[in-house]
């Protein structure tokens, strides 16, 4: 992302991202078919989830909904557009897919799905969805590819009764060039070694988490990680996922001699992070100089080529 | 089928875990019922052809098993207020998958479970799910 | 308690010459080395019956005894840790005489280090061993964190954040060293002394370490032979006799990369040392007239000098400012001028020069020199010695 092109494709697509959150909720299509206890049941069928409240009457009736309700779970369902793909009301979110798509970005992966449920619904309830787009960021790395993190929230309406929230994220990521191609990435040079007592940190940083081991028993965290707990001799190991923030307690700048796979000079720092353990990375995204004890960092993920991702560390305010 | 009480629960408590096999069927059934036609849940080749190396669960399923999971054993009357999930690793037809959980918080009536989603080739779901106890 | 305090000395000190390109296999400087000290010590080789080297040298214990006409051998070991090992070597062969393992033990260290595989270029490889140290390296190597410069560095800057201290102080280190070195005839940097400017303008390795905050590279070979105090009371030379000889490592040491432990800004792995050689010498440090420190890197002589107790924490850099390790200072350090100055043989060169300031036969004589202190290899576990005079 250092080219004149890529920053301003950057500038548009941010323009558009803000456009779009400007215009708020928009309204689209209501529910082919009410609630229903048909669907219901084909859906806990499948689920293979036998609560009574969602298709035995009788019970339903003695239970604190007093009827038969429908999973909460269930809700984004009762709008899916179907197989008929009735071309609906525009959603606010088909412009910015939409550039992402002519413009590269062509991957989709969905990172994040929250519901918020205000009440159950009844059988015979008619939705109607409501979707705003609340977010755009990136390009950012990750082990998929460059990407942008999008971000939309769904409210579904019984009538004015907003009943149901869904906040939706997907990243939308140039899919990396396949190995056999000519153009793929020589190996990074410098890799770590991996074992049984390390991978959880590998895999997490693969999939953007930073972790650090914690002992299953005691809850000791520990970084960089080992087979067993030097407080309480467990080898029960969990991890937590660190909350990505940390703070420079040294740090180098590597001038000579040459490192191969880094351009040089680079810096390294030793980082605090708050979990309160130590871990080393490269300090990136900033002038060199800048680079000092006490500086405030935030994790991010560089992919070094086709396999290895490695935690980098940018300035907390950028 | 009675529903957990206040008495029943704690921060700390831990659910039984949930192992369900992820057959071809159940992939397709589930989204079928989630009114999900895309090919990737249905359609082998197709998924293939994407990059996949199967046909895998949809999201509107992975969000509904975790819901499963958590009244499974919290009860029937147990009522539903969130569902937070953080998507992982695809979940492959031929996988299974095991969830597992913990008791985050009980403030007086209201309950948060930890819930994991795990497959072979990882975490494919991590996240809470929040409800209240009846009564 | 049986002690190990005056039971033993070096009695032979051999070196091939210091250069940069030796021209000769590892192995027969290693052979060239130890019939110095052979000859030093008026020994025979068929005499020799322990071999102690560092775990990173290239020449087997057999090899070395196979050239220089060593018949059996009854006791031979190696020691760990890169130069943390020099002094350990010594321990090692003392703990042998003493216990009656052997009885005349000869310590090597030889290599073409830069002529041949130089420590300080990068290694790939280091992050990609599937041991417990090239787990260790994986924590760092791939952020490029990769050679023992920058390893030091990353110390170096905690240090001055800690107590203050500014490259100067470190560049004090570097020009009294190279003074030392200036009157040294067998220093590769003989008549060739530095000023501060000179080392404040000489270009970065890594921030915060200058050029001249590096000790050099070097070819070459030391042997030093060990044996009882009684025997060696009998032979050509006047005994240096081991008072302490100690090997030290801290809690949550790693080769180096120690960067998780609660302080950055001292080595307790010296610490270590340091409390092990004042207890077994009955000693304190105002009973040193000399002190070998091991000076691969500027910052970690101040390190060193306050462990050890010489001065108080954050105090080296005042300590050394006030012309305290020049050769007619508060403690004269490295009168041979060090790694930095002399050669980089790894720490055993240091050892040498010990030997030579008892014997009262060094070209940088201190005066009369009861006691000396002798330091390894530092960031890594490491050792150390007290050698007396008889």
């Amino acid at each position: 992302m250092t080219t004149t092109a890529e920053s301003s494709l950057h500038e548009l697509l941010t323009a558009l991202g803000e456009r779009q959150i400007a215009v708020g909720e928009v309204r689209g299509v209501a529910a082919t078919d009410p609630v229903n206890l048909p669907m219901i049941h084909h859906w806990t069928d499948a689920m293979g989830d036998a609560n009574p409240v969602y298709t035995d009457e009788d019970f339903a009736r003695g239970s604190v909904h007093g009827e038969i309700v429908a999973p909460p779970a269930m809700i984004q369902v009762w709008t899916m557009p179907g197989l008929a793909r009735a071309k609906g009301a525009a959603s606010p979110m088909d412009d910015v897919l939409g550039a992402l798509d002519e413009n590269g970005f062509t991957g989709v992966v969905a990172t994040n799905c929250e519901q918020t449920h205000h009440r159950y619904l009844r059988l015979g309830e008619t939705l109607v969805p409501a979707t705003r787009m609340t977010g755009m960021s990136g390009p950012k790395t990750t082990a998929l590819g460059v990407g942008y993190f999008v971000t939309w929230v769904v409210t579904w309406y019984s009538g004015d009764e907003p009943v149901a929230e869904m906040m939706f994220r997907v990243l939308k990521f140039r899919p990396r060039e396949k190995k056999s191609e000519p153009e793929a990435r020589a190996p990074f040079p410098l890799r770590p070694a991996v074992n049984k007592d390390t991978a959880f940190f590998w895999d997490g940083v693969r999939e953007g988490e930073l972790r650090i081991q914690k002992c299953g028993d005691c809850g000791e965290l520990r970084h960089p990680p080992g087979p067993v707990c030097p407080s309480c001799r467990s080898v029960n190991r969990t991890h937590i996922v660190a909350a990505g923030t940390g703070e420079v307690y040294s740090f180098v700048v590597h001038h000579n001699p040459p490192v191969p796979g880094i351009e040089t000079p680079f810096a390294v720092a030793v980082i605090e992070l708050p979990e309160g353990v130590r871990i080393v990375g490269n300090v990136v995204g900033c002038p060199l100089e800048k680079v000092g004890i006490g500086m405030q960092l935030r994790v991010t993920y560089r992919e070094m080529d086709d396999e290895l991702v490695l935690p980098m560390w940018v300035p907390r305010e950028s | 089928m009675r529903t957990l009480t206040e008495k029943d629960i704690e921060s700390g408590t831990t659910l039984p875990p949930l192992r369900v096999d992820l057959s071809p069927t159940l992939v397709i059934s589930t989204a079928l019922a989630t009114m999900d036609f895309t090919p990737v849940h249905h359609d082998v080749e197709r998924a293939r052809a994407q990059g996949s190396k199967d046909i895998f669960l949809n999201i509107l399923t992975t969000m509904g098993l975790v819901e499963r999971y958590v009244t499974d054993w919290a009860g029937p009357e147990a009522l539903i207020r969130g569902i937070n999930v953080r998507l992982g690793v695809p979940a492959y037809a031929g996988d299974a998958i095991v969830f597992s959980g913990t008791v985050v918080s009980r403030e007086g009536a209201e309950v948060t479970v930890e819930v994991r989603g795990t497959v072979s080739l990882g975490d494919h779901a991590t996240g809470t799910v929040r409800f209240c106890l009846p009564g | 308690m049986y002690s190990l305090s005056g039971r033993t000395a070096v009695a032979g000190i051999g070196a091939t010459e210091f250069s940069k390109a030796s021209g000769r296999t590892e192995l027969q400087l290693a052979a060239e080395a130890v019939f110095a000290a052979l000859d030093d010590a008026g020994l025979s080789p068929s005499e020799v019956d322990g071999l102690v080297t560092y775990t990173q040298d290239s020449n087997q214990e057999i090899s070395v005894a196979r050239e220089v006409g060593i018949g059996d051998l009854s006791f031979f070991s190696r020691v760990h840790y890169g130069g943390g090992a020099a002094c350990g070597t010594v321990m090692h062969a003392a703990m042998a005489v003493a216990t009656g393992a052997a009885s005349t033990v000869v310590c090597y260290r030889a290599f073409n280090e830069r002529s041949g595989r130089r420590f300080g270029q990068p290694d790939a490889g280091l992050g990609g061993e599937p041991s417990s140290q090239g787990m260790e390296m994986s924590w760092h190597v791939p952020y490029g964190l990769m050679t023992p410069a920058a390893w030091v560095a990353m110390f170096a800057q905690r240090y001055m954040h800690t107590y203050g201290a500014s490259s100067e102080d470190f560049g004090r280190v570097a020009v009294a060293m190279r003074r030392h070195a200036a009157t040294n005839p067998a220093a590769w940097f003989h008549g060739r002394p530095i000023t501060l400017e000179q080392h404040q303008a000489s270009k970065w390795i890594v921030e915060p370490l200058h050029l001249l905050d590096c000790c050099q590279e070097s070819d070459g070979a030391v042997a030093l032979v060990v044996t009882s105090a009684e025997r060696a009371r009998d032979l050509r030379r006047s005994p240096a006799i081991v008072s302490a000889a100690a090997q030290g490592s801290g809690a949550g040491q790693m080769m180096m990369t120690s960067f998780y432990r609660d302080d950055m800004s001292g080595l307790p792995e010296m610490g270590v040392v340091g409390r092990g050689l004042w207890e077994m010498s009955g000693l304190a440090p105002k009973d040193m007239q000399a002190a070998i420190i091991y000076d691969h890197f500027t910052p970690f002589v101040l390190s060193q000098l306050e462990e050890l107790g010489f001065c108080g924490r954050g105090e080296a850099k005042d300590f050394i400012a006030n012309g305290g390790i020049e050769i007619d200072g508060h403690l004269p350090v490295n009168p041979h001028g060090g790694q930095l100055g002399e050669a980089y043989i790894h720490g055993m060169n240091g050892i040498a020069e010990a030997v030579r300031q008892i014997r009262g036969t060094s070209v940088n004589q201190v005066g009369t020199v009861h006691n000396v202190l002798v330091t390894a290899g530092t960031g890594v576990p490491t050792s150390g010695l007290i050698l007396s005079q008889d």
